[in-house]
């Protein structure tokens, strides 16, 4: 019987906590700036469409046992799985690209006073070489590890934000222009990948009826949260949002506790940090996977040295035109994201599968 | 084979140190320990003040400086001033002065002086909202006369003088609505609203142990403290809040007098019960009083207001809880209509009669003919500050933004001349809490 890497739970844990924590930082910032108070529209269309891949995916899996790279391998041969692979991985290592950025200017600017340079974020890699040197099995263990930190976290950062909340500031809404609507729905798609998981997932756990639900409520749980953060965000900050990066740090500020015992919420944002570096390596992990399955070897460790090297070696050379990274992102990504996360994980339905034994 | 096959000890060592490894640099990356800064060696910036000379601003510091004594902490406050173009540039002095980066994080107060009165306020100040160089929770305020000056000054309260202005800022200070505190975020999210209006509370200098007489129970200040400077109430609007019977409070009393000269072994007091307001980023004036009490009534969530009144001839000076105060914006027949809303429930705090102490306890009770001038006396202050801002056109009770958010199909049509056009209409209840 084959081995079953990771189970149904952790997988829900994977959606729910780790599609929200990848989107607390620059995401809120950059939606509030292109679509005001209509931030939460194009994200919930974003959620939306995801959701329903997410749902056709594990839905998919009820029909069959076999892994994606099976399935692959039974329609299009050996060959032809493995350059799917291929694509895959390097899909994985360039949605990794950005939020990396992100992290790492998150840390710089959060968790510093003074001006840090380049290198203090540098152990991050060193991190993410082991995690991603490890199986599936290793990443269903964090998501059970990460879980609670997520819960306990994001509820008291919500509780602190809340007196300072004005409502009143997310009306009137649609009044901004379809084109801003569009740009905030694909400009952000490198933050969408979750579907891909759910391909790489495939036929590493064992599905019992209902489990397509549970995914999927797991996912919109995540996406709540989300939008949840989103309308918290804008309704404090308002018109100032714009302007406030690393939305997840500033939305307790005002929280009246602070004023008195300084920055306390600065804990819950360190507890946060561990969630957020297992999602930011989450990607990093799957293209590991991905190229190994690819050439044809479980041995995880070189492939992940050489990708966290690859992705030091970006952030170090390119620091300085990270602006220019992000426009070419938000301008392109929607194609490969549209490719990966929407048309490939629904043809895969197309692929020869046998029945559940 | 049921059970793990056992790891070789090599194995086994190399995971040891793998994690001791990862343990170390993760300490590293979260504590930046190679980074470390001696806490003594540091220079905090507390406050900052803000004035114009010419084409510069001139930025002054109030900075805390740890010193290591034998029986504790001890810090020592000094004012450290930078020039430039920008804040930016003033702020590199500061640095090349103090040695330390001058992150504003803990940087909770902005004081702007009566200098940049002339100057776009969001030019001033744009600095404090680039990228994360400061937290929007700074507390801000105008001052009269040079804000530099007004940081050098003793405080009769606290050793630290931002501290003391702080003091009377504070949140409880404006939920008795005697303050309309206003942060960075706040005055951003006003000018950057559809009212394009913002205001902060204006802070004036006292001698301590004085307060000016024949307010009809608000008074507040009383001899001025000499900030000299450009002198003070240049371009003052309002002046004379509505109301019943007697002057209107003054606050602040005479100013003008010698830099430096104040009260008891140089200290003073500070008040801010005037509020100086801004439309389009650019200074209107400053309301007095009553004006700042109304704005703070419609603007915040309000625990116990005190409102003086005559009713009889006789001063009373009411408390008011349970406040529900605000505005409500319609367009009726083509013409926009305001309402202010405002109810509360009265009870005697003070009034000017020998005091009958068996009948304290049923005192309680407001007669309808003191509620009734209290519901005037508010009227009026309400009155007094409509008739302010449509004539000076800051919409610091954002009419505009309440028109694009409950009639936005009107909003193209009235943005212009909303304040002009609208017709004001008062719904005001106080009602005694027995």
């Amino acid at each position: 019987m084959k081995e079953m890497k990771i189970n149904v739970r952790q997988i829900c844990f994977i959606f729910l906590a780790y599609t929200a924590v990848t989107k607390l930082l620059m995401y809120p910032t950059i939606l509030s700036q292109l679509c005001g108070r209509d931030l939460l529209f194009p994200a919930a269309a974003s959620f939306l469409v995801e959701g329903i891949v997410i749902w056709a995916v594990a839905y998919l899996c009820s029909k069959t046992d076999k892994t994606f790279f099976e399935l692959l391998e039974d329609t299009l041969g050996n060959v032809g799985a493995r350059i799917v692979f291929a694509l895959f991985a390097l899909f994985f290592f360039a949605a990794s690209v950005l939020p990396v950025f992100e992290q790492k200017q998150y840390i710089h600017n959060i968790f510093y006073d003074t001006v840090p340079s380049l290198v203090v974020f540098l152990p991050f890699f060193v991190f993410a070489a082991y995690a991603c040197g490890k199986k599936l099995t290793n990443i269903g263990r964090c998501a059970d590890v990460c879980f609670p930190i997520f819960v306990v976290t994001m509820v008291s950062l919500f509780i602190m934000a809340f007196s300072s909340v004005r409502w009143e500031e997310l009306s009137p809404v649609l009044k901004t222009p379809i084109t801003k609507l569009l740009g905030g729905f694909s400009g952000m798609s490198f933050h969408f990948t979750a579907p891909c998981w759910m391909l790489m997932f495939m036929g590493r756990f064992k599905y019992k009826k209902g489990d397509a639900a549970k995914l999927t409520f797991a996912y919109a749980g995540g996406a709540a949260v989300v939008l949840l953060f989103l309308a918290v965000f804008y309704g404090v900050y308002g018109a100032v949002a714009p302007s406030r990066t690393f939305a997840v740090a500033r939305t307790s500020l005002f929280f009246p506790a602070i004023e008195t015992l300084g920055r306390i919420d600065l804990i819950l944002l360190f507890a946060l940090e561990v969630v957020m570096l297992f999602a930011t390596v989450l990607n990093m992990q799957m293209a590991v996977q991905c190229l190994a399955a690819c050439i044809g070897t479980e041995k995880y460790a070189l492939i992940s040295i050489g990708i966290n090297v690859a992705l030091a070696a970006i952030l170090i050379f390119t620091d300085v035109v990270y602006n220019a990274i992000y426009r070419a992102y938000f301008n392109w990504f929607w194609v490969a994201a549209a490719l990966f996360t929407i048309i490939l994980p629904l043809l895969a339905w197309t692929l020869k599968r046998r029945k559940r034994v | 084979m049921k059970g793990r096959a056992k790891k070789p000890v090599v194995n086994k060592f190399f995971v040891v140190i793998y994690w001791l490894i990862f343990l170390i640099l993760g300490g590293l990356f979260f504590t930046n320990d190679f980074g470390l800064v001696d806490i003594h060696k540091t220079s905090i910036i507390t406050a900052v003040g803000i004035d114009t000379d010419g084409g510069e601003v001139q930025v002054t510091a109030e900075i805390a400086v740890p010193q290591p004594s034998q029986s504790g902490e001890n810090i020592v406050y000094t004012q450290v001033q930078g020039s430039g173009l920008t804040i930016a540039d003033a702020m590199n002095e500061i640095n090349s002065k103090t040695g330390f980066y001058p992150k504003l994080q803990f940087c909770k107060l902005i004081l702007i002086g009566e200098s940049c009165r002339d100057k776009e306020l969001f030019r001033v100040l744009g600095c404090f909202y680039r990228k994360n160089y400061s937290e929007l929770t700074a507390l801000v305020a105008m001052c009269e006369g040079n804000a530099s000056d007004m940081l050098a000054m003793k405080s009769a309260v606290s050793e630290m003088t931002s501290e003391a202005i702080r003091k009377i800022l504070s949140d409880e200070v404006e939920k008795s609505a005697n303050v309309t505190s206003a942060n960075l975020k706040k005055i951003a999210a006003m000018q950057y609203s559809e009212s394009k209006a913002c205001y902060m509370p204006y802070v004036q200098v006292n001698q301590p142990g004085t307060s000016q007489q024949g307010g009809n129970g608000d008074n507040v200040g009383g001899d001025g403290a000499g900030q000299g400077g450009q002198g003070q109430q240049n371009q003052q609007s309002g002046g004379q809040g509505g109301g019943s019977g007697g002057e209107q409070g003054q606050s602040g009393g005479q100013s003008g007098g010698q830099r430096g000269q104040s009260g008891q072994g140089g200290e003073v007091e500070f008040t801010a019960r005037k509020t100086a307001y801004f439309s389009d980023g650019r200074f209107v004036g400053v309301l007095d009083e009553q004006q700042s009490f109304a704005l703070c009534l419609l603007q915040n969530e309000i625990r116990l207001a005190v409102l003086p009144c005559d009713s009889d001839g006789i001063h009373y000076t009411l408390g008011l809880k349970s406040v529900d105060c605000g505005t409500k914006l319609k367009v009726v027949d083509g013409v926009p209509e305001l309402t202010v809303k405002f109810k509360a429930k009265a009870q005697i705090q003070g009034a000017r009669v020998k005091v009958d102490l068996k009948k304290i306890i049923t005192d309680d009770v407001v007669k309808p003919s003191v509620l009734e001038s209290a519901e005037k006396e508010m009227q009026g202050r309400f009155e007094s500050l409509m008739d302010d801002v449509k004539s000076s056109g800051g919409d610091v009770i954002c009419a505009k933004e309440l028109l694009y958010k409950n009639a936005t199909k009107y909003f193209e049509a009235f943005k212009d001349d909303l304040l002009q056009r609208m017709t004001v209409k008062y719904d005001i209840d106080i009602q005694s809490v027995n």
